[in-house]
């Protein structure tokens, strides 16, 4: 390779991230502003408060320990979210995809699974004062069961973090691998010359579907309303991020938007065959993928209550049934 | 109530949840303790005390008037049901005969004060189920019944009109105020109609509380559940049948079946157009004279009980006069009964919905923090 | 203004801790939040149930002996800065709860809220008005923006 080939390259693999970054800041307060204030007859924040003024600011905060039994992993982990997040854009990207088997759907699936695991050493390793540790005289005489173990309210979301992992996340893999079935390759590469020989995957039966199928494992992968039982106000609060605070709590925030922006890349390279890339036109649509799908997923999240398990055991099935379907199609 | 069949199998409780005194899912401060096994609510303990002001013991000597409008601080959500109460129990002491637009004042103010109390519980219930939208949108509705009691009775919140032998002079109700009332209720009727309409229709909603947390009528009775929550598990009970100033106003008893979260939440729905109903027939038949009636003497009276219905069930407030001050104050707010049906509705259900549980039965713990004693007969 | 300024004014997150008043304020307060009409939102106010993520504590009530300690607690969890607003006449000087006859306290309360935790903004009425709460939110935000 010659020296610009490979200036080229770096140059193109850094800015698409920033500009990823750039974008990724915007897509809560465009959510909240443009959809749900509006679906809500109110005016709403500005569009920068909740992505990226409210990040900042808590940048500015003091840096306190939290109240967990190994503080430093606690506040580890959202940048190892960061970093898996990181690592799926950088996959996306054209250039980088001589890496072969890392850059495949397979490497892409591995890193989305840390995420959902981040989610279940978080919960277990936060203990906010809003539950046991509150100060309040709770096993006194005449109150009932004193010897039960007592759990934080944290535990529980981790237990249901736990539980995601093993069917929440079905729906989303399920699509995925209908433009695998219909490339015949796990490489990111051949799926994408497929669909510039073919035609994007979406435009046939079995994409349509898988996208439909894609875009309800986005929801649930991002915890959004009625899929958000990891961090309902009704009964865990924040759930697992509950003892975040300052830049640790920032990074959550940056983290949430920056998955925002990845799956849609995601989704654009999979289902458009347009891969994120600076230099070229493509950018633009998975720009515009990245924002058309927090629209919809705020205009689904404004009109649904929060899915207990007996909601969101059938939603699961059917999708999956809905995904199995699209790859079927995907063969014929 | 430690009894209950549902509750207390050995063995099964795996760990403890607590929650509270200050949670995303309760308004006031208490405290509950779940005890789940795999997110399964076993058994549920709500504690309360946490807000204890001892009101009773600062009405203790205080003047009748003062000790009166002081009941108004009981609660932020029913505060003229408290004074209503408190000063009914006055003039029936004394024997004072309210004038009859007074009494008139005084139900339209009530059925106001229910319609707010529904809608917050509407909204509250939303929020609980996760539906942000349309708690925003019952707030919004809910607006409107504020201006209202701002109007007449000059206040947001402690609103309270009666005072001993009517209403204050200042709640008045001028020709102005009618139509603003009257067109409130066109307002609010096709307000509450749509959002109803809205709710029932919508299938995420209607699939988290279908059978959610229910309780039988046989439980709502031996558990001395009261008010709306009672009559969603289908039993007649309504005290204002039997107040006789809702004696010249027809209106419907609600009742539900199941004593499910739906039922509850249809409940209250179905209960604010009975409200509009009877502001509408008050509105319209209001008598002309006088507000209030000064010709009363004050003596001593022996202790006088009274009992009526307020948004949340019965009220009950008791106590003495003594040289015209109050002596040995006692209130039983409804929500105190209602606690037992908190816990056992928790029971066998998710946590998620375990919370709806108990906001289903429409708690009001800062009502309810006064020493009390359970006893079971 | 300082970045560090400007990113504190267009994010407040807002806690709410009631300490057993009568429920008027907690209902107006919550009204101001999520009321369409009032909207804190749109002045960048956020409500939070998390006092990690809290700016801003709105305390209600006399508080009473119970909340003393819970009250506390979350107040020493919420990281610097942060800015204490009180709220109602219970909050500010106990209200009509502190007092049995004359000056005798009641034993029941812990209260007035400045006994316990430093407050920022008071902000009177029985009960408050959404609108007033908005006022307090607003005027508490100098200390935040200006402390270091």
């Amino acid at each position: 390779m010659e020296a610009s080939t490979i200036i080229y390259s770096t140059a193109a693999v850094i800015g698409t991230i920033i500009v990823a970054f750039i974008v990724s800041l915007w897509l809560p307060g465009i959510e909240r502003k443009f959809v749900h204030a509006r679906i809500q007859q109110r005016i709403g924040p500005p569009i920068s408060s909740p992505g990226f003024m409210a990040p900042l600011k808590f940048f500015f905060k003091e840096t306190i320990t939290p109240n967990s039994p190994v503080p430093r992993l606690y506040n580890a982990l959202p940048l190892v979210a960061i970093l898996s997040i990181f690592f799926i854009l950088l996959f996306l990207i054209p250039q980088m995809y001589f890496l072969g088997a890392l850059a495949s759907v397979i490497a892409i699936v591995g890193l989305l699974k840390v995420e959902e695991v981040i989610y279940v050493f978080m919960g277990s390793l936060s203990q906010s004062v809003m539950s046991l540790s509150m100060p309040f005289p709770d096993v006194v005489k005449g109150a009932k069961h004193q010897k039960v173990t007592r759990s934080f309210l944290e535990n529980l979301s981790s237990l249901r973090a736990f539980r995601l992992i093993a069917f929440g996340s079905f729906p989303l893999y399920l699509a995925i691998f209908v433009p695998v079935a219909m490339a015949g390759s796990v490489f990111l590469g051949d799926i994408v010359s497929y669909q510039q020989i073919h035609g994007p995957i979406l435009f046939t039966v079995a994409g349509a579907i898988g996208a439909i199928v894609f875009f309800m494992g986005y929801m649930i992968l991002l915890n959004e309303y009625p899929f958000a039982i990891l961090k309902t106000k009704a009964d865990v609060i924040e759930g697992p991020y509950m003892e975040y605070a300052a830049k640790y709590r920032a990074y959550n925030y940056i983290a949430r938007g920056f998955l925002m922006f990845a799956l849609g890349a995601l989704f654009s390279v999979l289902f458009l065959g347009i891969p994120p890339n600076l230099f070229s036109v493509g950018i633009l649509v998975n720009i515009v993928v990245a924002l058309l799908f927090p629209i919809f997923m705020a205009v689904m999240s404004a009109f649904s209550p929060i899915f207990t398990n007996k909601q969101f055991y059938p939603v699961v099935t059917g999708l999956s049934l809905l995904g199995v379907l699209a790859i079927i199609a995907a063969f014929i | 109530m430690d009894e209950d069949k549902k509750s207390s199998r050995p063995g099964v409780i795996e760990t403890e949840i607590t929650m509270g005194p200050v949670h995303s899912a309760a308004i006031e401060p208490y405290r509950v303790r779940l005890f789940v096994e795999d997110e399964i609510v076993k058994d549920a303990e709500i504690t309360v005390g946490v807000n204890h002001r001892g009101i009773e013991r600062i009405m203790e000597g205080l003047p009748v008037e003062k000790a009166n409008s002081l009941t108004e601080k009981i609660c932020g959500i029913c505060s003229n049901s408290h004074i209503w109460n408190s000063v009914l129990v006055a003039e029936k002491g004394l024997g004072i005969e309210v004038p009859e637009r007074a009494a008139y004042i005084r139900v339209i103010m009530e059925e106001l004060e229910r319609l707010h109390s529904h809608l917050l519980y509407l909204a509250h219930g939303n929020e609980v189920l996760g539906h942000e939208t349309f708690a925003m949108r019952l707030f919004y509705i809910r607006e409107t019944v504020m201006e209202l009691l701002r109007m007449i009775g000059g206040n947001r919140v402690q609103y309270g009109v009666s005072i001993i032998g009517g209403v204050r002079p200042r709640c008045e109700l001028d020709e102005m105020r009618i139509q603003k009332i009257i067109q409130g209720m066109d307002y609010l009727e096709e307000k509450i109609a749509d959002f109803a309409d809205r709710f029932v229709s919508d299938p995420m909603v209607i699939s988290r509380i279908t059978g959610t947390c229910p309780i039988p009528k046989k439980e709502a009775l031996r558990l001395a559940v009261s008010g709306p929550t009672l009559r969603a598990t289908g039993v007649e009970l309504d005290l204002r049948r039997d107040m006789k100033e809702y004696d010249p106003f027809e209106f419907d008893v609600i009742t539900q079946e199941g004593g499910d979260v739906k039922a509850n939440l249809l409940m209250r729905v179905l209960e604010s157009f009975e409200s509009i109903k009877i502001i509408r027939q008050a509105i319209k038949d209001l008598p002309k004279g006088p507000i209030t009636d000064r010709s009363w003497e004050m003596q001593d009276t022996d202790v006088i009980k009274s009992y009526i219905e307020v948004p949340r069930g019965r009220l009950y407030h008791s106590y003495r006069l003594e040289d015209g001050r109050v002596r040995g104050s006692i209130v039983r707010t409804p929500s105190m009964t209602n606690i037992g049906a908190m816990q056992y509705a928790c029971i066998g259900h998710h946590i998620t919905d375990a919370q709806l549980g108990i906001v289903q039965c429409d708690p009001c713990f800062t009502c309810t923090d006064r020493a009390i004693q359970i006893i079971k007969l | 203004m300082s970045l560090k300024s400007y990113s504190r004014a267009r994010a407040v997150h807002v806690m709410l801790v009631y300490t057993g008043g009568c429920n008027g304020c907690d209902i107006e307060i919550v009204n101001s939040i999520f009321s369409p009409k009032y909207d804190a939102e749109q002045y960048k106010i956020f409500l939070t149930w998390n006092p990690r993520e809290a700016d801003v504590l709105v305390v209600t009530g006399p508080v009473t002996k119970h909340n003393e300690k819970p009250l506390k607690a979350i107040y020493d969890a919420i990281p610097e800065p942060k800015a204490v607003i009180a709220a109602g006449a219970c909050a500010l000087m106990g209200g009509v709860y502190k007092n049995i006859h004359g000056d005798i306290p009641s034993e029941e309360i812990a209260g007035p809220v400045d006994k316990i935790i430093p407050v920022a903004a008071k902000v009177p009425g029985c009960a408050v008005r959404p609108e007033d709460v908005l006022a307090g939110a607003v005027a508490a935000l100098p200390l935040l923006l200006e402390a270091k």
